[in-house]
């Protein structure tokens, strides 16, 4: 009787957490955000057919949105190894439901991380050379390195727990459709479950857990470290790789709050991702607020401190000049205000924990265009004989349709791994839940 | 009604008319031009000559460029046209004396430049000169590390010496001329000989140690400008300092990375990768388990 209704459980499990088609709202998005990415696409052949000359980068401001945009990529996909690696190695069972929602953001991140990374460069047919002639001295050649690296790290650690899913998700074949069948037949049709199967991938997927972690340190270090080792006004500290490291945590853990609560509603899986996961991520995006809070302040205070002549306009800009709204915008909705709304428990609801999730993002995106743009506004020799508009940076229409362009990509890539995938690992819920009815 | 649209159309045709009219109108007063030119010989070669242009703007000197000067030897002649010249931004222009001139340059001991500038709208024609004797400068050296300097002028068809003129005894910087000493310049006696000693032995020289010594006489009246050069063997042998440009280096290229980093970095690259590739080995490990099951 008992082990009848542990398998209607299990059935019903399934049925809740397969993966389903686009319902006509999700249809929208994937239209708005497909011309998001063709208005993209169309900017940046205008950047290939005229050049670098249709953005406003200039002689200063060489770094602009693009640069910018690919540190929010790369700082978003270390969700991954948060989510995954660092709370499964520390035996954080409730997150289980997360993981591949985190590692599905990591790899759409990281994808155009890559990509944001090549359209900043003036001639990308060029881009080749940087194997053939990248010396390893360089930040550069470290960064291209460890992106591919985590990338593929990444990869592994969505495919590998989703082995057993797959053989779910082949019993469904009128459900998935025959081409989604024979493309899960590929990925995972040798997939049995037997006992040697499932040790070789528990050793697997705890190996990836272990590499994926300084992989991840590495990635956003070696990031912070392409601005910390050019010496500029407000790069030119010791401070950048916790801080970026801090920062990267932060944001990523606000867009996995983001997506629970969209994939929740969407899909109605408030069975799955309950209230007690909304309060558990909002202690934990809370404690990461608190620790990027601490960072800003090491990072800010000791230079107004001692408000050296070379980055007093630097600071002066930030704090109380032009870019002094983007600057206390960012502080308070990326890290003050969430602070205070999550403090109270009524905050940790999944609304208020949606909201919190999207200033906390929006607030790194800003963040990460504040690191660099005021700096390369106030170099240390000061600009002579130059036009006026070398004097101020605001992105062309190319370089936002191109940004925006690239965001809606990675939302894409997120919303097709999970019309495809199912979002919460269906074996591993059923394994809890089997624990649990014992 | 009518008498009233006469008056107004009047009025407007004899407005129109005197609109044209500029009678009254003040015609702008031309700037005037402060010209001065400057005769070079420089090692004794072909000497040339220099137009210098300032007028005052505001109460002050500026330099003005792209006014055309025509440059004569002696006399306004179409014979004697030493050349065109335009002056440039910083209010100067050059000229080389020109060998169809040779004739008329040995011709006499003396000479007379003339610079004639014809006029444009802005300023008005203007005309200066410069009379110069034909005279040569001397530099040697003599023991115990002394410069001497010899100052002769063409009298008839013999260099005679000069007396009581001032030579300025340096050594030849890339930023300038270093006087040889702390004495600013030297009047030469009744052999035309001026002298000075060499006071600065530490100065650095190039591979063998050479420097350049050089007399000059500077904007004589009689002379004009006069220089030259002599090459000594006074000063201390430049050493290039051991430079870094062929060592490893971070700041080198590729193939000269330092070893500890290549050992690092590829050591951390081939281990991650190893680990990458054995989870992908792992995969078909398990592909081939699900086949035999």
């Amino acid at each position: 009787m008992e082990n009848s209704k542990s398998i209607a459980g299990e059935e019903q499990i399934i049925q809740d957490l397969l993966p389903r088609k686009l319902k006509s709202s999700g249809k929208v998005l994937v239209y708005i955000l497909s011309a998001f990415c063709l208005v993209g696409i169309y900017a940046y052949y205008r950047q290939l057919r005229y050049g670098l000359v249709v953005t406003h980068m200039r002689d200063y401001v060489s770094w602009g949105i693009y640069i910018s945009n690919f540190v929010f990529f790369v700082a978003i996909s270390l969700v991954g190894s948060l989510i995954t690696a660092i709370f499964r190695l520390a035996g954080v069972k409730w997150g289980s439901p997360l993981t591949r929602i985190a590692e599905m953001i990591a790899v759409a991140a990281i994808i155009f991380a890559s990509i944001i990374i090549i359209v900043d460069m003036g001639s990308p047919e060029r881009f080749y050379n940087l194997f053939l002639y990248g010396r390893i001295q360089s930040p550069i050649i470290w960064d291209v390195i460890v992106i591919t690296t985590y990338f593929f790290i990444s990869i592994l650690l969505l495919y590998y727990p989703m082995l057993p899913d797959l053989q779910i998700l082949l019993r469904f074949k009128e459900k998935s459709g025959p081409r989604l069948h024979k493309f899960y037949g590929f990925l995972g049709s040798f997939w049995k479950g037997t006992h040697k199967q499932y040790l070789l991938s528990r050793t697997a997927i705890n190996t990836l857990c272990i590499a994926i972690i300084p992989v991840a340190f590495t990635i956003h270090t070696v990031t912070s470290w392409l601005f910390a080792t050019t010496y500029r006004p407000g790069w030119d500290s010791t401070n950048f790789g916790a801080y970026f490291i801090a920062g990267a945590f932060l944001v990523g853990a606000g867009a996995v709050v983001v997506a629970m609560y969209i994939f929740r509603k969407w899909y109605g899986l408030e069975k799955y991702i309950t209230l007690e996961h909304f309060d558990k991520m909002g202690r934990v995006l809370v404690l990461l607020c608190l620790l990027y809070l601490y960072f800003n302040v090491n990072e800010f205070l000791t230079p107004f401190f001692k408000m050296k002549e070379s980055e007093a306009g630097y600071l002066n800009d930030m704090f109380s000049g032009s870019f002094a709204p983007v600057f206390w915008f960012a502080i308070f909705t990326g890290i003050i205000l969430p602070i205070i709304i999550l403090l109270f428990k009524k905050g940790r609801k999944p609304l208020p924990m949606f909201i919190v999730g999207i200033m906390v993002v929006v607030g790194a995106w800003f963040k990460r265009y504040l690191i660099v743009t005021p700096t390369l506004l106030h170099p240390f020799m000061p600009m002579h004989d130059v036009p006026e508009m070398y004097h101020h940076y605001f992105p062309s229409w190319e370089e936002w349709a191109i940004t925006l362009g690239s965001l809606a990509g990675a939302i894409l890539i997120i919303v097709a791994l999970c019309r495809v995938f199912p979002i919460i690992p269906i074996q591993e819920t059923i394994n809890e839940h089997h624990e649990t009815a014992k | 009604m009518k008498l009233l649209n006469k008056i107004l159309f009047g009025s407007l045709s004899i407005i129109f008319l005197l609109s044209g009219y500029d009678g009254f109108a003040q015609t702008a007063d031309k700037g005037s031009l402060s010209v001065a030119v400057s005769y070079f010989n420089v090692n004794n070669q072909v000497p040339y000559v220099l137009v210098k242009v300032k007028t005052k703007v505001k109460g002050k000197f500026q330099s003005v460029g792209g006014i055309p000067f025509k440059l004569f030897l002696n006399k306004d002649s179409a014979g004697t046209f030493i050349g065109k010249v335009v002056i440039n931004e910083q209010g100067e222009a050059m000229a080389l004396i020109p060998l169809s001139l040779k004739k008329e340059w040995n011709l006499t001991v003396k000479h007379t430049f003339i610079a004639a500038f014809a006029g444009n709208t802005k300023y008005d024609s203007t005309s200066t000169n410069l009379t110069v004797s034909k005279a040569k400068i001397l530099i040697d050296t003599a023991s115990g590390r002394s410069v001497v300097a010899t100052v002769m002028e063409l009298k008839d068809t013999t260099w005679t010496p000069v007396k009581g003129v001032d030579v300025v005894l340096a050594v030849r910087r890339s930023g300038g001329d270093l006087n040889i000493n702390e004495t600013a310049t030297f009047a030469t006696d009744s052999t035309g000989k001026a002298s000075g000693d060499f006071k600065r032995d530490s100065i650095p020289g190039d591979l063998s140690g050479n420097i350049i010594l050089v007399a000059k006489v500077l904007d004589n009246d009689s002379y004009g400008n006069l220089s030259i050069e002599k090459k000594v063997p006074w000063g201390s042998k430049f050493v290039s300092r051991a430079n870094d440009f062929n060592a490893r280096t971070l700041f080198a290229t590729r193939a000269k990375a330092p070893v500890w980093l290549m050992v690092v970095a590829t050591g951390i690259i081939i281990a991650v990768w190893a680990v990458l590739v054995l989870l992908v080995q792992n995969i078909l490990k398990i592909k081939k388990l699900g086949n035999e099951a």
